[in-house]
């Protein structure tokens, strides 16, 4: 009841924003500026996937932004000494999920903080990227990698199918799945999922795995759409991710959170730049105004929650 | 309900701050000119939004001006053009983010009809097989400036040095031009030594940081070029820390007025200028040639000098 | 304290409840789990706040909205989890927030710790105030706690099960100094399952049932038998109904095990249709031998056989996998995901059974939530109610489910029923006695003595990280179980005799 009412919330100033921005701007009610914003929300809500269920198990990872950036190099270089694209894109969903595995690994069997651990990957990973480009961005693809950025299916663009597809499979994942019963379970009360027979070790590892896949699937699209792969691309990333899945309603605290909030999350973060930018407002009071959303959404449901009990 | 009050709260909030300063309505008759900047926390882009802003307001334009959070955010550049595409705004000026990465955001406004004025930064040549048009470039020739601050050293200060040099973000155009053109100017000059180069990333607090850095590991740089003024000027202080003020010679770039200042001062040997302002006033001022329907050439210099003591005091 | 109401979202927790306190005096608020004890008290120390009556302290009203305005007022409450941190010395718990200072600002510590002595030798505790809390025993760390709340100076000191997690030695000492706060003219509000400390060290007695005060007696003038019936409303006839069966076949055999500065030399089995009672005081091996069978931690001598196999056990897994269910000591940190459902605690451990691909089958798993909450009237509004909001009781009969859920036949309960009142005890008694008629064996933890004399087979007494001394139930019975958890006496020798056979 009380987790329907918070989703209900977020998708009600996620309208309600809507709304205002249509009262506000000619420019923002049509059809191809709405396909303009989901596709540009594309790959902060495709990065907050991750983040989501890393954050669901009561941990927190910083190195997203450099992973985006690191397996997006490894799968420009694939793409320009001609590796066919499936290989290619392999080849970076791999760099991708070893990052996060290692993450994983160092907060299990290392018992690192993840907060440190991630810290020190998001530093290594972009330093790598750094390294194996010499510091410059790789660019210029073929048409048929580009496609997963320019293309469209229908009326929808690829990207944004791209992110359809990551989120239902990842929902069925944590909602559906074992994977993702013990990843409430671990963020809950890790003690006592380990004393219930869960092999946390291993679990909390692929949660991490996982999270790096997310973020190499962001890089494919960052790259693809922007055709070229920056060592210094996915800046600061990490901070948009954990905004969108806390805006939607997960606990920093663990064991608490919903990929559908995630993604209202996101396209509320999404929503409000482009509109900001339609209405020309400022960059620096854009900065204000997309601060200000963060601290009131988390205000909102430390309430709510306070009500609640 | 209390929720939907809060939500409601927020959105005045936004409004409000949207409100204050919404651009003007699309058909005020004004033409439109949208200028996308790389940031807006470096004083060298201020200066080109002041230029713009005057000639706008002596034209009779509508000036937008947008910018990304941080210089090197290519990503949320291409949001804020893409954006601006929807507002169907009538020339397009840009300094790209990143010369290849610049491409598809050019691409969507060809498709939008919208004409796109490049500035400072110049677009990678594959612009052209990918389709990409512009319809010109307003900038500075930071390879001759480069050159400027290379020769600079061989003529006026007997061409014997110890150098140290601070880049850019690597991979840039217009930084990677400077360095190629300063170290193209000292070439084969007997006495000039590149001891150490390192990435300071244009910002004023790494500027700082690698200098002090390369203090410690060269005691014997003697001159220091520097690829813009904020990385040179946050050197300056890491020499002042070092207690070694006057020792080392600097030469900035973009003379910025802190820079100025410094040169005027002594502190700082000389700059090269670029007019930035000069710059923006040339976008908006071509644009409106561009959306009348007239001719622009497809390349505008920007004067480009070495500024030293006697510039500066005589000014 | 009169007329006060709360209620919370679905229950009404307090109706119109009246309550007073003199100076000098202990007043003993008794109630089942759930009856509205803890939410009174927390009303008063300023952690909740009523919906309707009044407050009067010296007879004027009073608003107690938070606990630094409890504090105040001279109203200090010692929780049953203790408020300490763990990283901090004990004079600095003991004066956090107020922490005596010099030079504005910079904290003395001489007179820190001076008055932290002061105070701690006042109570007759012995122990350095420079020591760090997380280094002190269970006993004396609520030392700490009783002097943190005395020098506040405070005039009501409300104590919550105080004695839960102490030892007799421990439990004698903790009734001389609130003798010695009486004597100061401090009330004191005192909490407690354990009636016959009632007799011993209260002046008078409220029992409360459902929200609502049944009655105030004095302390003297009624017996315990009545005071149950009143909080239980039904009497209870027998606390301990065993059913025993004949042994079956060896489930457990544990050879000499022992795990560095833990514990050494344990040998024991447990067989099919047996409940195995393990006593000691708290700190004597009990609880680490525990986590040992269960895998969490490792043993680096001796032996382990399940089911006639020898086993290695690494990880928790493992011994669910062998056959294992463990109910820990802490339901909360140990035994429950708090915001995660009934349904979905229940099914936690069976996971594996429950799905396929990787899938969770979500009807058979509300089907196995379903069984319990009906077999084991579990009270609840729905399989969906987070675990969190249930009683105490019915938490533990949450715990219970799931291992029931598995196919666990070696069960180690780790005191089944602390903090539980008594008509779930009775529920959790009867179980245990229909796992053992199902063939399943229990090493039964638990620091309540008639528990262990009531419910056990055959019992051993911890001491020291040593089995002290082994006897069946006829054998056994306070005194000597007592006598050999504390280490000495005629059964020692006895210990000697019986309790090494494997040696």
């Amino acid at each position: 009841m009380s987790h329907l009412g918070r989703r209900f919330g977020t998708l009600l100033g996620l309208v309600l924003l809507c709304v205002t921005l249509w009262i506000l701007s000619p420019y923002f009610l049509t059809p191809s500026n709405l396909v303009n914003v989901v596709q540009q929300t594309a790959v902060n809500a495709i990065i907050a996937v991750g983040m989501t269920f890393v954050i669901v198990s009561a941990g927190i990872d910083l190195s997203v932004g450099s992973i985006v950036a690191f397996s997006g190099v490894i799968l420009a270089s694939c793409l320009q000494a001609g590796a066919p694209l499936p290989l290619a894109l392999l080849a970076g969903l791999a760099a991708g999920g070893a990052c996060g595995l290692v993450n994983g690994l160092l907060i299990t069997w290392g018992r690192l903080p993840p907060f440190i651990s991630t810290l020190g990957m998001m530093s290594v990973a972009r330093g790598a990227a750094l390294v194996y480009t010499q510091g410059r961005p790789i660019s210029g693809f073929e048409a048929d990698f580009r496609f997963l950025a320019t293309g469209e299916l229908g009326f929808l663009p690829v990207p944004v199918l791209i992110m359809g597809v990551v989120y239902l499979l990842s929902h069925l994942l944590l909602s559906r799945t074992r994977f993702g019963r013990y990843t409430y379970a671990i963020g809950g009360n890790e003690e006592a999922a380990q004393l219930s027979g869960v092999s946390v070790r291993f679990h909390k590892s692929m949660i991490y795995a996982f999270s790096g896949l997310t973020s190499a699937v962001a890089a494919i699209i960052l790259t693809a759409r922007l055709n070229s792969a920056q060592p210094i691309a996915g800046f600061m990333y990490e901070l948009d991710a954990i905004a969108a899945a806390v805006i939607g309603g997960t606990s920093l605290l663990g064991g608490e959170g919903t990929l559908t909030g995630t993604l209202i999350g996101a396209l509320i973060m999404g929503v409000l730049r482009n509109g900001l930018n339609l209405l020309g407002v400022s960059s620096f009071l854009q900065q204000i105004v997309i601060g200000s959303v963060i601290i009131t959404a988390v205000l909102v449901d430390a309430l709510l929650k306070r009500r609640a009990s | 309900m209390k929720r939907r009050d809060i939500w409601l709260t927020l959105l005045a909030l936004a409004l409000g701050a949207a409100g204050c300063h919404r651009g003007e309505p699309a058909d005020s008759g004004k033409p439109r000119v949208a200028l996308v900047l790389k940031t807006l926390n470096n004083p060298f882009f201020i200066e080109m939004q002041r230029g713009a802003r005057e000639a706008a307001d002596r034209l009779g334009v509508d000036l937008v001006v947008q910018a990304a959070e941080r210089e090197l955010d290519v990503e949320k550049q291409m949001q804020i053009i893409e954006n601006l595409i929807q507002t169907r705004v009538d020339a397009l000026c840009v300094t790209p983010s990143g010369s290849k990465e610049i491409i598809p955001a050019i691409l969507k406004a060809n498709r939008a009809g919208i004409p796109v004025l490049i500035l400072d930064t110049k677009v990678d040549a594959s612009a052209e097989q990918e389709g990409a048009r512009f319809d010109t470039f307003i900038g500075s020739d930071n390879y001759q400036g480069g050159r400027l601050a290379g020769q600079f050293i061989l003529e006026q200060l007997g061409g014997k040095a110890k150098v140290a040099i601070l880049e850019g973000i690597p991979g840039h155009e217009t930084g990677d031009n400077r360095l190629r053109g300063f170290r193209d100017a000292i070439a084969g000059a007997p006495g000039v030594e590149i001891v150490a180069s390192q990435p300071a990333n244009w910002e004023r607090d790494q500027g700082f940081n690698v200098f002090q850095n390369i203090l410690e590991a060269h005691p014997e740089v003697d001159t220091l070029f520097a690829c813009s003024d904020l990385m040179a000027l946050g050197a300056l202080e890491a020499i002042a820390a070092a207690g070694r003020t006057g020792e080392i010679r600097i030469i900035g770039f973009d003379a910025l007025a802190e820079a100025r200042q410094a040169i005027a001062e002594g502190t700082m040997l000389a700059s090269i200028a670029q007019f930035s302002d000069e710059m923006g006033r040339l976008a908006v001022e071509n644009a409106l040639r561009r959306i009348r329907g007239e001719e622009i050439p497809s390349s505008i210099p920007v004067r480009i000098e070495l500024i030293t003591k006697e510039q500066v005091d005589t000014r | 304290m009169k007329a006060i109401t709360k209620a919370f979202p679905g229950v009404k927790a307090l109706e119109s409840v009246d309550f007073d306190l003199h100076a000098g005096e202990v007043h003993v608020l008794l109630g089942e789990n759930g009856a509205g004890k803890s939410t009174l008290m927390k009303i008063l120390s300023g952690a909740y706040q009523r919906d309707a009556g009044e407050i009067l302290l010296q007879g004027q009203p009073v608003e107690i909205d938070t606990p630094a305005s409890a504090q105040h007022l001279g109203i200090s409450t010692i929780y049953q989890e203790f408020n300490l941190i763990p990283q901090m010395s004990a004079a600095e718990n003991i004066f956090l927030g107020r922490e005596p200072s010099k030079w504005g600002g910079i904290i003395d510590r001489e007179r820190l710790h001076g008055e932290a002595a002061l105070l701690l030798a006042e109570l007759g505790a012995s122990l350095d105030p420079s020591t760090a809390v997380r280094s002190l025993s269970v006993a004396e760390q609520q030392m700490v706690e009783v002097a943190k709340a005395l020098s506040v100076e405070a005039r009501i000191l409300i104590m919550d099960e105080p004695t839960s997690a102490l030892s007799g030695g421990e439990i004698r000492l903790l009734f001389e100094t609130i003798r010695g706060l009486q004597r100061k003219g401090v009330g004191i509000v005192y909490i407690s399952h354990r009636l016959e400390e009632l007799a011993e060290i209260g002046s008078r007695v409220t029992v409360l049932r459902d929200g609502l005060v049944v009655a105030t007696h004095r302390v003297g003038e009624v017996a315990l038998d009545e005071l149950i019936r009143q909080m239980a409303n039904r009497e209870l006839k027998d606390h301990f109904p065993r059913q025993r069966e004949a042994p079956g076949d060896e489930l457990l055999r544990v050879e000499d095990l022992g795990a560095r500065g833990r514990f050494h030399g344990v040998s024991f089995s447990l067989c099919r249709g047996e409940i195995l009672g393990l006593a000691g005081l708290v700190g004597s091996g009990r609880t680490a031998l525990a986590r040992v069978l269960f895998g969490i931690d490792r043993f680096d001598s001796g032996s382990l056989w399940v089911h006639g196999r020898p086993v290695s056990l690494n990880s928790p897994r493992q011994a669910i996998a062998a056959g294992l269910g463990f109910l820990t000591e802490d339901r909360k940190a140990e035994g429950l995901v708090l915001n995660l459902s009934l349904r979905e605690n229940v099914s936690l451990p069976s996971l594996d059974r429950l799905s396929s691909w990787g899938v969770v089958n979500r009807k058979a798993e509300q089907e196995l939530a379903r069984g319990f909450v009906e077999s084991l009237r579990i009270k609840t509004p729905s399989m969906e109610q987070p675990v969190v909001y249930l009683s105490g009781g019915n938490q533990q009969k949450v715990v219970l489910s799931k291992w029931l859920a598995g196919r666990a036949d070696v069960f180690i309960f780790d005191e089944p029923t602390r903090g539980i009142d008594i008509g779930s005890k009775v529920e959790i008694y009867q179980l245990m006695n229909r796992l053992t008629a199902e063939g399943a064996g229990i090493l039964m933890i638990s620091s309540e003595l008639p528990e262990i004399l009531g419910m056990s087979d055959r019992i051993l007494v911890m001491h020291e990280g040593r089995i002290a001394a082994r006897f069946t139930h006829l054998e056994a019975d306070q005194e000597k179980l007592l006598q050999a958890a504390l280490g000495r006496g005629v059964s020692r020798a006895g210990a000697g005799a019986q309790g090494r056979p494997a040696e």
